[in-house]
Protein backbone atom coordinates (compact mmCIF):
# COMPACT_ATOMS: atom_id res chain seq x y z
CA UNK A 1 0.00 0.00 0.00
CA UNK A 2 1.17 3.50 -0.70
CA UNK A 3 0.58 6.63 1.34
CA UNK A 4 -1.77 8.73 -0.79
CA UNK A 5 -2.94 12.25 -0.12
CA UNK A 6 -6.41 13.41 -1.18
CA UNK A 7 -7.02 17.14 -1.61
CA UNK A 8 -10.65 18.18 -1.50
CA UNK A 9 -12.40 21.20 -0.03
CA UNK A 10 -16.07 22.19 0.06
CA UNK A 11 -15.01 25.70 -0.87
CA UNK A 12 -14.11 24.48 -4.37
CA UNK A 13 -17.85 24.16 -4.94
CA UNK A 14 -18.30 27.92 -4.51
CA UNK A 15 -17.03 28.75 -8.02
CA UNK A 16 -20.38 29.14 -9.74
CA UNK A 17 -20.41 28.89 -13.53
CA UNK A 18 -24.14 29.47 -14.02
CA UNK A 19 -26.85 27.18 -15.35
CA UNK A 20 -25.65 26.28 -18.84
CA UNK A 21 -22.04 25.41 -18.21
CA UNK A 22 -20.51 21.93 -18.08
CA UNK A 23 -17.83 22.80 -15.49
CA UNK A 24 -20.14 22.57 -12.48
CA UNK A 25 -19.65 21.96 -8.74
CA UNK A 26 -21.57 18.68 -9.14
CA UNK A 27 -18.53 17.23 -10.94
CA UNK A 28 -16.43 17.55 -7.82
CA UNK A 29 -19.20 16.19 -5.66
CA UNK A 30 -19.42 13.17 -7.96
CA UNK A 31 -15.66 12.62 -7.62
CA UNK A 32 -15.82 12.92 -3.84
CA UNK A 33 -18.86 10.62 -3.52
CA UNK A 34 -17.16 7.96 -5.63
CA UNK A 35 -14.15 7.94 -3.32
CA UNK A 36 -16.22 8.16 -0.12
CA UNK A 37 -18.67 5.43 -1.03
CA UNK A 38 -15.83 3.05 -1.82
CA UNK A 39 -14.74 3.48 1.81
CA UNK A 40 -11.40 4.96 0.76
CA UNK A 41 -11.40 8.15 2.86
CA UNK A 42 -10.05 6.41 5.95
CA UNK A 43 -7.03 5.14 3.99
CA UNK A 44 -6.15 8.54 2.55
CA UNK A 45 -4.26 11.46 4.05
CA UNK A 46 -6.90 14.18 3.77
CA UNK A 47 -5.65 17.58 2.70
CA UNK A 48 -7.69 20.76 2.92
CA UNK A 49 -7.26 23.88 0.89
CA UNK A 50 -5.63 27.09 1.96
CA UNK A 51 -5.06 30.32 0.07
CA UNK A 52 -1.87 30.27 -1.94
CA UNK A 53 0.77 32.90 -1.37
CA UNK A 54 0.58 35.26 -4.39
CA UNK A 55 4.29 34.79 -5.03
CA UNK A 56 3.61 31.30 -6.43
CA UNK A 57 0.91 32.54 -8.76
CA UNK A 58 3.33 35.26 -9.89
CA UNK A 59 5.91 32.59 -10.63
CA UNK A 60 3.79 31.75 -13.68
CA UNK A 61 1.28 34.54 -14.37
CA UNK A 62 1.76 38.25 -15.01
CA UNK A 63 1.00 40.47 -11.99
CA UNK A 64 -1.31 42.55 -14.15
CA UNK A 65 -3.30 39.48 -15.19
CA UNK A 66 -3.76 38.42 -11.56
CA UNK A 67 -5.05 41.88 -10.64
CA UNK A 68 -7.40 41.93 -13.64
CA UNK A 69 -8.84 38.58 -12.58
CA UNK A 70 -9.36 39.74 -9.01
CA UNK A 71 -11.03 42.94 -10.20
CA UNK A 72 -13.34 41.07 -12.58
CA UNK A 73 -14.61 38.95 -9.69
CA UNK A 74 -14.91 41.89 -7.30
CA UNK A 75 -16.84 43.97 -9.84
CA UNK A 76 -19.34 41.16 -10.30
CA UNK A 77 -18.62 40.43 -13.98
CA UNK A 78 -20.11 37.22 -15.31
CA UNK A 79 -17.25 36.24 -17.62
CA UNK A 80 -13.51 36.85 -17.70
CA UNK A 81 -11.36 37.02 -20.85
CA UNK A 82 -13.67 34.83 -22.92
CA UNK A 83 -17.32 33.73 -22.89
CA UNK A 84 -16.41 30.16 -21.85
CA UNK A 85 -14.92 31.48 -18.61
CA UNK A 86 -17.95 32.14 -16.41
CA UNK A 87 -17.11 33.64 -13.03
CA UNK A 88 -18.83 34.66 -9.81
CA UNK A 89 -17.50 36.80 -6.93
CA UNK A 90 -16.00 33.69 -5.23
CA UNK A 91 -14.05 32.51 -8.28
CA UNK A 92 -10.78 34.35 -7.61
CA UNK A 93 -10.56 33.03 -4.07
CA UNK A 94 -11.51 29.51 -5.17
CA UNK A 95 -8.71 29.59 -7.72
CA UNK A 96 -6.26 30.68 -4.99
CA UNK A 97 -7.51 27.86 -2.77
CA UNK A 98 -6.96 25.35 -5.55
CA UNK A 99 -3.34 26.40 -5.95
CA UNK A 100 -2.76 26.57 -2.19
CA UNK A 101 -4.09 23.05 -1.65
CA UNK A 102 -2.01 21.69 -4.52
CA UNK A 103 1.16 23.28 -3.15
CA UNK A 104 0.48 21.70 0.25
CA UNK A 105 -0.03 18.31 -1.38
CA UNK A 106 3.23 18.81 -3.29
CA UNK A 107 5.09 19.73 -0.12
CA UNK A 108 3.85 16.58 1.62
CA UNK A 109 5.05 14.47 -1.29
CA UNK A 110 8.48 16.13 -1.32
CA UNK A 111 8.78 15.69 2.45
CA UNK A 112 8.01 12.00 1.91
CA UNK A 113 5.04 12.24 4.27
CA UNK A 114 3.00 10.80 1.40
CA UNK A 115 4.08 8.98 -1.77
CA UNK A 116 1.56 10.52 -4.13
CA UNK A 117 -1.60 12.62 -4.13
CA UNK A 118 -4.86 13.20 -5.97
CA UNK A 119 -5.99 16.84 -5.98
CA UNK A 120 -9.73 17.12 -6.70
CA UNK A 121 -9.87 20.82 -7.48
CA UNK A 122 -11.89 23.40 -9.32
CA UNK A 123 -11.40 25.45 -11.39
CA UNK A 124 -9.11 23.49 -13.75
CA UNK A 125 -5.85 25.01 -15.00
CA UNK A 126 -4.13 23.63 -18.08
CA UNK A 127 -5.59 26.06 -20.65
CA UNK A 128 -4.61 29.15 -18.62
CA UNK A 129 -1.80 31.12 -20.27
CA UNK A 130 0.60 33.54 -18.59
CA UNK A 131 -1.77 36.45 -19.16
CA UNK A 132 -5.00 34.96 -20.47
CA UNK A 133 -7.82 32.91 -19.01
CA UNK A 134 -9.50 30.40 -21.33
CA UNK A 135 -11.19 27.02 -21.51
CA UNK A 136 -12.68 27.25 -17.99
CA UNK A 137 -9.16 27.79 -16.54
CA UNK A 138 -7.78 30.79 -14.61
CA UNK A 139 -4.55 29.85 -12.83
CA UNK A 140 -2.45 27.11 -14.36
CA UNK A 141 -2.41 24.79 -11.34
CA UNK A 142 -0.01 22.24 -12.83
CA UNK A 143 2.44 24.87 -14.09
CA UNK A 144 2.49 26.57 -10.71
CA UNK A 145 3.19 23.23 -9.01
CA UNK A 146 6.09 22.63 -11.40
CA UNK A 147 7.57 26.10 -10.78
CA UNK A 148 7.17 25.56 -7.02
CA UNK A 149 9.09 22.30 -7.32
CA UNK A 150 11.85 24.02 -9.27
CA UNK A 151 12.22 27.03 -7.00
CA UNK A 152 11.46 25.65 -3.55
CA UNK A 153 12.74 22.10 -3.92
CA UNK A 154 15.46 22.52 -6.52
CA UNK A 155 13.91 19.95 -8.85
CA UNK A 156 15.93 19.77 -12.07
CA UNK A 157 13.68 17.44 -14.06
CA UNK A 158 9.90 17.66 -13.67
CA UNK A 159 7.75 15.50 -15.94
CA UNK A 160 4.20 16.65 -16.75
CA UNK A 161 1.75 14.17 -18.29
CA UNK A 162 -1.55 15.64 -19.49
CA UNK A 163 -4.19 13.10 -20.46
CA UNK A 164 -7.18 15.44 -20.43
CA UNK A 165 -8.82 15.13 -23.85
CA UNK A 166 -8.01 18.78 -24.65
CA UNK A 167 -4.45 19.89 -25.31
CA UNK A 168 -2.96 21.84 -22.38
CA UNK A 169 -1.92 24.87 -24.43
CA UNK A 170 -1.18 26.93 -21.31
CA UNK A 171 1.13 24.40 -19.73
CA UNK A 172 2.93 23.71 -22.99
CA UNK A 173 3.52 27.40 -23.73
CA UNK A 174 4.71 28.17 -20.21
CA UNK A 175 7.47 25.53 -20.43
CA UNK A 176 8.02 25.62 -24.18
CA UNK A 177 11.64 26.78 -23.91
CA UNK A 178 12.44 25.09 -20.59
CA UNK A 179 14.48 21.88 -20.85
CA UNK A 180 13.99 21.11 -17.16
CA UNK A 181 10.26 20.47 -17.56
CA UNK A 182 9.07 17.80 -19.99
CA UNK A 183 5.50 18.34 -21.15
CA UNK A 184 3.65 15.38 -22.66
CA UNK A 185 0.03 15.56 -23.81
CA UNK A 186 -2.33 13.08 -25.45
CA UNK A 187 -5.53 14.69 -26.70
CA UNK A 188 -8.08 14.87 -29.48
CA UNK A 189 -6.52 16.08 -32.71
CA UNK A 190 -6.40 19.92 -32.86
CA UNK A 191 -8.13 20.04 -36.23
CA UNK A 192 -11.18 18.51 -34.56
CA UNK A 193 -11.09 19.83 -31.00
CA UNK A 194 -10.51 22.77 -28.71
CA UNK A 195 -8.09 24.53 -28.36
CA UNK A 196 -6.62 23.79 -31.78
CA UNK A 197 -3.04 23.33 -30.57
CA UNK A 198 -0.95 20.27 -29.78
CA UNK A 199 0.17 19.12 -33.20
CA UNK A 200 2.85 16.48 -33.54
CA UNK A 201 5.37 18.99 -34.80
CA UNK A 202 5.19 21.09 -31.62
CA UNK A 203 8.24 19.78 -29.79
CA UNK A 204 9.49 22.76 -27.84
CA UNK A 205 11.42 25.93 -28.68
CA UNK A 206 15.01 27.00 -28.29
CA UNK A 207 16.60 25.31 -25.31
CA UNK A 208 13.34 23.46 -24.72
CA UNK A 209 13.36 21.74 -28.12
CA UNK A 210 12.85 18.04 -27.53
CA UNK A 211 11.18 18.51 -24.15
CA UNK A 212 7.60 18.75 -25.40
CA UNK A 213 5.76 15.85 -27.00
CA UNK A 214 2.23 15.73 -28.35
CA UNK A 215 0.15 12.71 -29.34
CA UNK A 216 -2.93 13.97 -31.21
CA UNK A 217 -5.71 11.36 -31.55
CA UNK A 218 -8.30 11.34 -34.32
CA UNK A 219 -12.00 11.47 -33.34
CA UNK A 220 -13.65 8.10 -32.80
CA UNK A 221 -10.49 6.40 -31.55
CA UNK A 222 -10.25 4.69 -28.15
CA UNK A 223 -8.26 2.37 -25.94
CA UNK A 224 -6.12 0.71 -28.59
CA UNK A 225 -4.92 3.98 -30.09
CA UNK A 226 -4.26 5.58 -26.70
CA UNK A 227 -2.18 2.64 -25.51
CA UNK A 228 -0.25 2.54 -28.79
CA UNK A 229 0.59 6.24 -28.67
CA UNK A 230 1.48 6.36 -24.99
CA UNK A 231 3.80 3.38 -25.43
CA UNK A 232 5.32 4.87 -28.57
CA UNK A 233 5.64 8.49 -27.44
CA UNK A 234 5.61 8.80 -23.64
CA UNK A 235 7.45 5.73 -22.37
CA UNK A 236 10.70 6.29 -24.31
CA UNK A 237 10.60 10.03 -23.62
CA UNK A 238 10.44 9.51 -19.85
CA UNK A 239 12.94 6.66 -20.01
CA UNK A 240 15.37 9.16 -21.43
CA UNK A 241 14.30 12.19 -19.35
CA UNK A 242 14.02 10.35 -16.00
CA UNK A 243 11.77 12.87 -14.21
CA UNK A 244 12.43 13.42 -10.52
CA UNK A 245 8.72 14.07 -9.96
CA UNK A 246 5.69 13.37 -12.17
CA UNK A 247 2.81 15.86 -12.23
CA UNK A 248 -0.35 14.67 -13.93
CA UNK A 249 -3.08 16.78 -15.52
CA UNK A 250 -5.88 14.26 -14.94
CA UNK A 251 -8.89 14.65 -17.21
CA UNK A 252 -11.68 12.13 -17.56
CA UNK A 253 -13.27 13.77 -20.58
CA UNK A 254 -11.94 11.26 -23.09
CA UNK A 255 -14.39 8.70 -21.72
CA UNK A 256 -16.83 7.29 -24.29
CA UNK A 257 -19.75 8.60 -22.19
CA UNK A 258 -18.36 12.11 -21.87
CA UNK A 259 -19.98 14.52 -24.32
CA UNK A 260 -17.07 16.92 -24.46
CA UNK A 261 -15.08 14.92 -26.96
CA UNK A 262 -15.31 12.35 -29.74
CA UNK A 263 -12.79 10.03 -28.08
CA UNK A 264 -14.12 6.71 -26.83
CA UNK A 265 -12.01 5.53 -23.92
CA UNK A 266 -13.36 2.82 -21.64
CA UNK A 267 -13.25 3.04 -17.84
CA UNK A 268 -10.50 0.39 -17.84
CA UNK A 269 -8.31 2.49 -20.12
CA UNK A 270 -8.08 5.19 -17.48
CA UNK A 271 -6.91 2.60 -14.98
CA UNK A 272 -4.25 1.47 -17.46
CA UNK A 273 -3.06 5.05 -17.92
CA UNK A 274 -2.67 5.92 -14.24
CA UNK A 275 -1.14 2.52 -13.50
CA UNK A 276 1.51 3.15 -16.16
CA UNK A 277 2.23 6.57 -14.68
CA UNK A 278 2.53 5.16 -11.15
CA UNK A 279 4.95 2.53 -12.48
CA UNK A 280 7.06 5.23 -14.08
CA UNK A 281 7.02 7.24 -10.87
CA UNK A 282 8.17 4.14 -8.99
CA UNK A 283 10.96 3.60 -11.51
CA UNK A 284 12.27 7.16 -12.01
CA UNK A 285 10.81 9.49 -9.41
CA UNK A 286 11.05 7.71 -6.09
CA UNK A 287 7.24 7.11 -6.29
CA UNK A 288 6.57 10.88 -6.33
CA UNK A 289 3.45 11.65 -8.36
CA UNK A 290 0.92 14.47 -8.01
CA UNK A 291 -2.34 14.01 -9.89
CA UNK A 292 -4.37 17.19 -10.43
CA UNK A 293 -7.93 17.20 -11.74
CA UNK A 294 -8.60 19.07 -14.98
CA UNK A 295 -11.70 18.08 -17.04
CA UNK A 296 -14.22 15.23 -16.96
CA UNK A 297 -17.89 16.06 -17.30
CA UNK A 298 -19.91 12.84 -17.14
CA UNK A 299 -21.56 12.99 -13.71
CA UNK A 300 -22.55 9.35 -14.25
CA UNK A 301 -19.00 8.07 -14.78
CA UNK A 302 -16.96 10.34 -12.53
CA UNK A 303 -17.57 8.44 -9.26
CA UNK A 304 -16.21 5.15 -10.60
CA UNK A 305 -13.36 6.82 -12.50
CA UNK A 306 -12.28 8.72 -9.40
CA UNK A 307 -12.49 5.60 -7.22
CA UNK A 308 -10.37 3.56 -9.63
CA UNK A 309 -7.86 6.38 -9.92
CA UNK A 310 -7.37 6.63 -6.17
CA UNK A 311 -7.26 2.85 -5.66
CA UNK A 312 -4.38 2.65 -8.10
CA UNK A 313 -2.54 5.51 -6.39
CA UNK A 314 -2.99 3.64 -3.11
CA UNK A 315 -1.67 0.52 -4.82
CA UNK A 316 -4.67 -1.58 -3.83
CA UNK A 317 -4.34 -5.15 -5.02
CA UNK B 1 -8.96 41.69 -50.40
CA UNK B 2 -6.52 43.26 -52.82
CA UNK B 3 -3.27 41.81 -54.06
CA UNK B 4 -1.62 45.12 -53.19
CA UNK B 5 -2.24 44.42 -49.50
CA UNK B 6 -0.94 40.83 -49.42
CA UNK B 7 2.00 41.09 -51.80
CA UNK B 8 5.64 41.48 -50.86
CA UNK B 9 6.67 44.99 -51.87
CA UNK B 10 10.45 44.68 -51.49
CA UNK B 11 11.21 42.51 -54.49
CA UNK B 12 14.66 41.14 -55.20
CA UNK B 13 15.20 41.50 -58.92
CA UNK B 14 17.92 40.77 -61.45
CA UNK B 15 19.20 42.29 -64.65
CA UNK B 16 18.88 40.40 -67.95
CA UNK B 17 22.63 40.54 -68.53
CA UNK B 18 23.60 39.05 -65.18
CA UNK B 19 25.06 35.54 -65.17
CA UNK B 20 23.33 32.57 -63.61
CA UNK B 21 25.73 32.28 -60.68
CA UNK B 22 24.59 35.70 -59.58
CA UNK B 23 20.97 34.54 -59.77
CA UNK B 24 21.78 31.40 -57.81
CA UNK B 25 23.49 33.42 -55.07
CA UNK B 26 20.65 35.91 -54.82
CA UNK B 27 18.09 33.14 -54.44
CA UNK B 28 20.15 31.38 -51.78
CA UNK B 29 20.88 34.56 -49.85
CA UNK B 30 17.25 35.71 -49.72
CA UNK B 31 15.72 32.21 -49.63
CA UNK B 32 13.44 32.85 -52.59
CA UNK B 33 12.67 30.87 -55.71
CA UNK B 34 11.69 33.55 -58.21
CA UNK B 35 13.56 36.57 -59.51
CA UNK B 36 11.68 39.07 -61.67
CA UNK B 37 13.86 40.42 -64.46
CA UNK B 38 13.52 44.19 -64.80
CA UNK B 39 14.95 47.04 -66.83
CA UNK B 40 16.70 49.94 -65.25
CA UNK B 41 13.42 51.77 -64.77
CA UNK B 42 11.75 48.79 -63.25
CA UNK B 43 9.78 47.52 -66.20
CA UNK B 44 9.12 43.81 -66.00
CA UNK B 45 10.53 41.87 -68.96
CA UNK B 46 10.78 38.34 -67.62
CA UNK B 47 11.09 36.04 -64.67
CA UNK B 48 13.66 33.41 -63.73
CA UNK B 49 12.92 30.62 -61.28
CA UNK B 50 15.16 28.19 -59.43
CA UNK B 51 13.94 25.53 -61.85
CA UNK B 52 15.32 27.52 -64.75
CA UNK B 53 18.64 27.72 -62.93
CA UNK B 54 18.72 24.02 -62.21
CA UNK B 55 17.90 23.18 -65.82
CA UNK B 56 20.82 25.29 -66.96
CA UNK B 57 23.32 23.61 -64.62
CA UNK B 58 25.15 20.49 -65.76
CA UNK B 59 24.05 17.15 -64.40
CA UNK B 60 26.01 15.80 -61.43
CA UNK B 61 26.25 12.57 -63.41
CA UNK B 62 28.91 14.21 -65.58
CA UNK B 63 32.40 13.71 -64.19
CA UNK B 64 33.47 17.27 -64.94
CA UNK B 65 30.26 18.98 -63.88
CA UNK B 66 32.08 21.29 -61.49
CA UNK B 67 35.33 21.77 -63.35
CA UNK B 68 36.83 25.19 -64.09
CA UNK B 69 36.10 24.68 -67.78
CA UNK B 70 32.48 23.79 -67.11
CA UNK B 71 32.01 26.74 -64.78
CA UNK B 72 33.43 29.10 -67.37
CA UNK B 73 30.96 27.73 -69.90
CA UNK B 74 28.03 28.23 -67.53
CA UNK B 75 29.17 31.73 -66.65
CA UNK B 76 28.68 32.68 -70.29
CA UNK B 77 24.95 31.97 -69.95
CA UNK B 78 23.02 35.08 -69.17
CA UNK B 79 19.65 35.49 -67.49
CA UNK B 80 18.14 36.61 -70.77
CA UNK B 81 19.02 33.16 -72.20
CA UNK B 82 17.11 31.17 -69.61
CA UNK B 83 14.33 33.45 -68.34
CA UNK B 84 10.63 33.20 -69.17
CA UNK B 85 9.84 36.21 -71.26
CA UNK B 86 6.65 38.14 -70.58
CA UNK B 87 5.51 36.04 -67.63
CA UNK B 88 1.99 35.85 -66.26
CA UNK B 89 1.55 38.80 -63.98
CA UNK B 90 -1.24 40.27 -61.90
CA UNK B 91 -2.33 43.80 -61.12
CA UNK B 92 -2.20 45.29 -57.62
CA UNK B 93 -5.91 45.95 -57.97
CA UNK B 94 -6.75 42.33 -58.56
CA UNK B 95 -8.21 40.61 -55.55
CA UNK B 96 -6.67 37.71 -53.72
CA UNK B 97 -9.53 35.56 -54.98
CA UNK B 98 -8.41 36.44 -58.52
CA UNK B 99 -4.91 35.40 -57.55
CA UNK B 100 -6.23 32.09 -56.18
CA UNK B 101 -8.13 31.32 -59.38
CA UNK B 102 -5.09 32.04 -61.54
CA UNK B 103 -2.72 30.04 -59.36
CA UNK B 104 -5.12 27.07 -59.59
CA UNK B 105 -5.11 27.21 -63.37
CA UNK B 106 -1.49 28.05 -64.12
CA UNK B 107 0.97 26.04 -62.12
CA UNK B 108 3.30 28.69 -60.80
CA UNK B 109 4.31 29.42 -57.23
CA UNK B 110 4.46 33.19 -57.47
CA UNK B 111 3.38 36.12 -59.69
CA UNK B 112 5.01 39.42 -60.26
CA UNK B 113 2.57 42.27 -59.56
CA UNK B 114 2.70 44.85 -62.30
CA UNK B 115 0.83 48.15 -62.65
CA UNK B 116 -0.90 49.47 -65.77
CA UNK B 117 2.38 51.07 -66.90
CA UNK B 118 4.17 47.72 -66.80
CA UNK B 119 6.25 48.60 -63.76
CA UNK B 120 6.97 45.97 -61.12
CA UNK B 121 5.17 46.76 -57.85
CA UNK B 122 5.66 43.59 -55.89
CA UNK B 123 5.43 39.83 -55.94
CA UNK B 124 2.70 37.56 -54.56
CA UNK B 125 3.30 33.92 -53.81
CA UNK B 126 1.25 30.94 -52.72
CA UNK B 127 2.64 31.56 -49.22
CA UNK B 128 1.18 35.09 -49.14
CA UNK B 129 -2.22 33.71 -50.17
CA UNK B 130 -2.05 31.00 -47.50
CA UNK B 131 -1.30 33.60 -44.88
CA UNK B 132 -4.29 35.69 -45.91
CA UNK B 133 -6.60 32.70 -45.77
CA UNK B 134 -5.25 31.34 -42.49
CA UNK B 135 -6.19 34.70 -41.05
CA UNK B 136 -9.70 34.43 -42.48
CA UNK B 137 -10.26 30.84 -41.37
CA UNK B 138 -9.01 31.63 -37.87
CA UNK B 139 -6.94 28.48 -37.38
CA UNK B 140 -4.81 30.24 -34.82
CA UNK B 141 -7.65 31.11 -32.42
CA UNK B 142 -8.64 28.44 -29.92
CA UNK B 143 -11.97 26.90 -30.86
CA UNK B 144 -13.84 23.97 -32.37
CA UNK B 145 -14.74 23.29 -36.00
CA UNK B 146 -18.13 21.76 -36.63
CA UNK B 147 -19.67 20.38 -39.78
CA UNK B 148 -23.37 20.59 -40.58
CA UNK B 149 -24.80 19.23 -43.81
CA UNK B 150 -27.76 21.23 -45.07
CA UNK B 151 -29.98 21.28 -48.12
CA UNK B 152 -29.31 23.88 -50.77
CA UNK B 153 -32.28 26.01 -49.70
CA UNK B 154 -32.58 29.69 -48.95
CA UNK B 155 -32.48 30.59 -45.29
CA UNK B 156 -30.42 27.65 -43.99
CA UNK B 157 -27.47 29.80 -43.00
CA UNK B 158 -29.65 32.14 -40.96
CA UNK B 159 -31.11 29.20 -39.01
CA UNK B 160 -27.61 27.92 -38.24
CA UNK B 161 -26.31 31.31 -37.18
CA UNK B 162 -29.40 31.94 -35.03
CA UNK B 163 -28.98 28.60 -33.28
CA UNK B 164 -25.34 29.39 -32.51
CA UNK B 165 -26.17 32.90 -31.30
CA UNK B 166 -28.90 31.57 -29.00
CA UNK B 167 -26.28 29.42 -27.30
CA UNK B 168 -24.27 32.63 -26.79
CA UNK B 169 -21.29 31.21 -28.64
CA UNK B 170 -18.83 33.40 -30.54
CA UNK B 171 -17.98 32.84 -34.19
CA UNK B 172 -14.40 32.54 -35.38
CA UNK B 173 -15.37 32.03 -39.01
CA UNK B 174 -17.70 30.08 -41.28
CA UNK B 175 -16.73 28.10 -44.33
CA UNK B 176 -19.13 26.58 -46.81
CA UNK B 177 -18.14 23.69 -49.02
CA UNK B 178 -20.38 24.03 -52.03
CA UNK B 179 -19.28 20.90 -53.82
CA UNK B 180 -20.93 18.31 -51.66
CA UNK B 181 -23.54 15.60 -52.26
CA UNK B 182 -26.38 16.28 -54.71
CA UNK B 183 -28.46 19.22 -53.53
CA UNK B 184 -26.48 19.59 -50.33
CA UNK B 185 -23.83 21.87 -48.85
CA UNK B 186 -21.56 21.44 -45.87
CA UNK B 187 -21.30 24.37 -43.50
CA UNK B 188 -18.22 24.54 -41.27
CA UNK B 189 -18.64 27.06 -38.45
CA UNK B 190 -15.47 27.62 -36.43
CA UNK B 191 -16.66 28.38 -32.90
CA UNK B 192 -14.63 30.07 -30.19
CA UNK B 193 -15.66 27.82 -27.37
CA UNK B 194 -14.80 24.52 -25.78
CA UNK B 195 -18.37 23.48 -25.26
CA UNK B 196 -20.65 22.50 -28.15
CA UNK B 197 -22.55 19.59 -26.63
CA UNK B 198 -25.92 21.33 -26.36
CA UNK B 199 -25.41 23.04 -29.72
CA UNK B 200 -24.90 19.67 -31.41
CA UNK B 201 -28.16 18.42 -29.85
CA UNK B 202 -29.95 21.55 -31.01
CA UNK B 203 -28.86 21.03 -34.62
CA UNK B 204 -29.94 17.42 -34.52
CA UNK B 205 -33.37 18.46 -33.18
CA UNK B 206 -33.61 20.96 -36.03
CA UNK B 207 -33.17 18.04 -38.42
CA UNK B 208 -29.65 18.88 -39.56
CA UNK B 209 -26.98 16.28 -40.01
CA UNK B 210 -24.03 16.99 -37.73
CA UNK B 211 -21.31 15.18 -39.56
CA UNK B 212 -18.79 12.87 -37.90
CA UNK B 213 -15.42 14.64 -38.19
CA UNK B 214 -13.89 11.59 -39.84
CA UNK B 215 -16.32 12.04 -42.73
CA UNK B 216 -15.49 15.69 -43.44
CA UNK B 217 -14.17 16.18 -46.90
CA UNK B 218 -13.74 19.85 -47.75
CA UNK B 219 -11.70 19.24 -50.86
CA UNK B 220 -14.40 17.88 -53.18
CA UNK B 221 -13.50 20.07 -56.17
CA UNK B 222 -12.22 18.15 -59.16
CA UNK B 223 -8.45 17.94 -59.06
CA UNK B 224 -6.30 18.60 -62.14
CA UNK B 225 -4.93 15.06 -61.98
Amino acid sequence: MKKTGFLFDERYLLHDTGSYHPEVPARLQAVYQGIKEAGLLSELTLIHARLSDLKWIEAVHDKEYIKRFEMACLTGNSTFDCPDNQICPATYETALLAVGGILDATRLVMNAEIDNAFCAVRPPGHHAEINKAMGFCYFNNVAIAARYLQKEWGIKRAGIVDFDVHHGNGTQHIFEDDPTVFYYSIHQHPSFAYPGTGREFEEGEGAGLGFTKNSPVLPGKGDKEYKRLIKRDLFPAFESFKPEVIIVSTGFDSHVDDDMSDIKLSTEAFSWIIKSLVEMADKYSNKRLISILEGGYSLKRLPELAKNHVEILLNHK
Amino acid sequence: MFVSKSMTKKVITINKDADIFEAKEKMAEHRIRHLPVVTRDYHLIGIVSDRDIRSAMPSKALSDYNSKKMRAKIAKLKIKDIMTIDPVSISPLHTIQDALVIIQKIRVGAFPVVDEKGKLRGIISVRDLLRAFINVIGIEDPGILMCIVVEEKLGQMKKIVDAITEERISFGSIMVARCWDEGKRAVFPYLLTQNITSLKRKFQKMGYEVLDPMKWYIDQMPKND
